[in-house]
């Protein structure tokens, strides 16, 4: 027996005990590695460039939202490249530090925390996910910088702080969109399916809030969790249901799980998702069960749709030609967020003059009005910081594989 | 409920726990050579898809090479992971082992990262068609692959172990290390050899998965957890026992699901293992074990 025995001695409980706390750990990936950014390289020519204004980005590069970040991190390199090519910020070059929060709300604020204290930054842009952006909050208002989030979550700016702003279309915006949709479709009933996770929890608590009031009855209530391998049982319940549509919230891959398990279990009602699910990986993943899945989500997807003769449509096509030659595939809607939270705040520091405080910064980026965004056109007030509208959303249909408008 | 939704239910709970028993066969067999917990084994599930994802868009070949070659790769990844970080520690003490494993693991999935970046890779189904259908409930073919591949694989290597001789050296060391040695065995080789085994049967799962959930770099521990509660639920002892952990595990869960919430499947299912090894510490087909000094 010898070592083998020694697992039996310790007594399995122990062991097993012991095991699922360490795959609890190894569920979080390892963080608070960044790698340090290189110093900027503008430093010799000390005379022209004044200081660099210094922007935090703390985005999900790694765990179960690096999908969202490496885009987010990818817009926010280029165009700041950009911006600093062009003359920076009144002759100010924008820094951006970036942090990893491997989609963890803890490393989130320690991130944050090290922004604040060690780099000084003026502001702060991210977080990718709903989870880690409101972890942050605490250190936000400790130093009083302003925040600009990246996550889709109602409760960012529902759960009000003036210090906090939003580019993506929260589910407050898109959930009623879709329920007048659903309407529209002459669909009363709903089986509704959601992931655990922030987004979805998210999602579920606006449906269960404003479904009854507009009509709508959700005749079954199912969540998964994230890293799920099958939702076959969570549809069978459904299917059991007179559910006339599925409902999905769910920002994750397991999304592609669900499409591809309805069309297993030979269900034909519609599949109606979210903004989470503009990502050509569910095409690819959910495959000829994609087909049909209909969804909410910004312009960007189809430019066409801002109106080919709108600013929108000139920025949007510009942004969408430097992105696809720089890195060899078309931006999602989720390096749009980047872009928009970004030039929330460089357009404010160039309406501000010389020396200004992060709490200048804070009051500058609420008066945001009319920006032209990829995310739609952005208007803040002292009680609106999501800033976006219905109008700025459209109803998409994967038809062969790409995205179509929805009639 | 009816009949055809309760049968739907255990197709489903019957898939995942397949999928389960095939995590756990690897567990077992490095435990059975050198008495440790593999935490690495949920990585190998995530680079049998992702090496396999690679071969297929990388060359162009059909899928079923694609899919050898990535469980081929995947076992040179586990004989090299044994060969580097597992034999070098001479005195095989379980607890430093485990560690190393626990970092290994890190490894392997940091090292996916950034070789195949962070966004889900998918392939296609084994036999694309409709689904068939079975007293009124639906059951889609990769889910028959997969039924097909845990089947194979439990024949496979019980074949192994009590027709060959390969096969009975490795059991002849998880008995007794230094009385296989005795008898001109050579024990290290065979904690290499299980190594492999268990990489190509993670990433069997991992390839027979990747068609219906996609794969990513971040995918391995929640297979290890699941994998591991089965093989410690079946007992850590022979390949039949994993299986049945496993089939066991996936049943509770989509049980679960029909009669209680999905919210709280995997809570259930762990506070049932948890009774069970209350009951049987030893696992459901585990011996008891008696330390003899």
């Amino acid at each position: 027996m010898g070592k083998a025995s020694w697992i039996m001695r310790e007594g399995r409980l122990r062991l097993l005990l012991s095991v699922v706390l360490i795959f609890g750990l190894l569920m979080v990936p390892l963080s608070g590695c960044t790698t340090p950014e290189p110093e900027d390289e503008a430093e010799e020519t000390v005379e022209e460039v004044k200081d660099p204004y210094v922007i935090g980005a703390v985005l999900s590069l790694t765990g179960s939202f690096a999908g969202l970040g490496e885009p987010e991190k990818n817009t926010i390199e280029m165009e700041v490249e950009r911006i600093n090519e062009a003359g920076g910020v009144n002759g100010h070059p924008i820094e951006v530090i970036y942090e990893d929060d491997a989609t963890d709300p803890e490393t989130a604020v320690a991130a944050t925390a090290r922004l604040i204290d060690k780099d000084n930054v003026l502001a702060i842009i991210g977080s990718s996910g709903t989870g880690a952006t409101m972890g942050m909050r605490g250190e936000i208002n400790r130093a009083g910088i302003p925040q600009v989030s990246l996550a889709g979550g109602t409760v960012i700016t529902a759960d009000f702080d003036p210090l906090v702003f939003q580019t993506p279309w929260s589910n407050a915006l898109v959930i009623p969109y879709t329920i007048d949709y659903i309407k529209a479709q002459e669909i009363t009933k709903i089986g509704l399916v959601t992931d655990t996770g922030g987004f979805g929890a998210d999602g579920l608590a606006v449906w269960k809030d404003l479904a009854p009031g507009a009509g709508i009855e959700i005749v079954e209530e199912q969540t998964f969790n994230p890293g799920d391998t099958d939702m076959s049982g969570q549809l069978t319940r459904i299917r059991a249901t007179d559910a006339q549509a599925v409902v999905m919230w769910s920002a994750g891959r397991e999304a592609a799980t669900v499409a591809q398990n309805m069309a297993d279990l030979g269900m034909e009602i519609p599949l109606i998702g979210s903004h989470g699910n503009a990502r050509v990986e569910f095409i690819q993943g959910a495959g000829e069960a994609a087909e049909g899945f209909r969804f909410a989500a910004g312009k960007v997807l189809i430019p066409e749709t801002y109106g080919t003769d709108t600013e929108s449509y000139q920025v949007a096509v510009d942004f969408i030609e430097r992105y696809t030659e720089r890195y060899g595939k078309a931006p999602d809607t989720f390096a749009g967020h980047a872009y928009d939270g970004l030039y929330l705040v460089v357009e404010a520091m160039k309406r501000l003059d010389e020396g200004f405080t992060s709490a200048d910064l804070r009051d500058e980026i609420e008066k945001t009005s009319g920006f032209v965004g990829i995310g739609g056109v952005f208007t803040f007030s002292e009680t609106n910081h999501n800033g976006l509208t219905a109008d700025d959303l459209v109803f998409y249909e994967v038809k062969d594989g790409a995205w179509i408008l929805a009639e | 409920m009816g009949t055809a939704e309760l049968l739907q239910f255990a197709i489903a709970g019957l898939k995942n726990g397949s999928i389960y028993a095939l995590v756990a066969l690897g567990f077992t067999i490095v435990y059975a050579s050198t008495g440790v917990i593999n935490f690495a084994q949920g990585e190998f599930v995530m680079l049998g898809g992702m090496l396999s994802w690679w071969s297929y868009s990388m060359f162009d070949v059909p899928l079923v090479v694609a899919g050898l070659m990535g469980v081929a790769l995947t076992a040179v990844v586990g004989i090299v992971f044994e060969l580097v970080a597992i034999r070098p520690r001479k005195d095989g003490n379980p607890l430093a082992l485990i560690i190393i494993t626990v970092g290994g693991s890190l490894l392997l999935s940091s090292l996916a990262r950034h070789a195949f970046g962070p966004l889900e890779k998918s392939l296609p189904a084994f036999t694309p068609g409709p689904s068939f259908r079975v007293l009124g409930a639906a059951i889609d073919r990769q889910t028959l692959w997969i039924f097909a591949l845990t089947a194979i694989a439990v024949v496979l290597l019980s074949l192994l172990y009590t027709r060959t001789r390969v096969g009975k050296a490795m059991r002849a060391c998880s008995i007794d290390r230094s009385a296989a040695r005795l008898v001109g065995v050579d024990p290290r080789s065979m904690v290499t050899l299980s190594f492999a085994l268990a990489a190509a049967l993670g990433a069997l799962a991992g390839l027979a998965t990747t068609p219906l959930t996609q794969t990513a770099f971040n995918i391995g521990p929640s297979f290890g957890i699941k994998g591991f509660a089965a093989a410690i639920l079946g007992g850590l002892g022979n390949p039949f026992a994993a299986v049945i952990g496993g089939l066991t595990l996936g049943l509770l869960e989509s049980m679960s699901i029909a009669f209680i919430s999905s919210t709280f499947k995997d809570a259930i299912s762990l506070l049932v293992l948890l009774l069970v090894l209350f009951v049987r510490p030893q696992g459901m087909f585990g011996r008891a074990v008696r330390e003899k000094v």
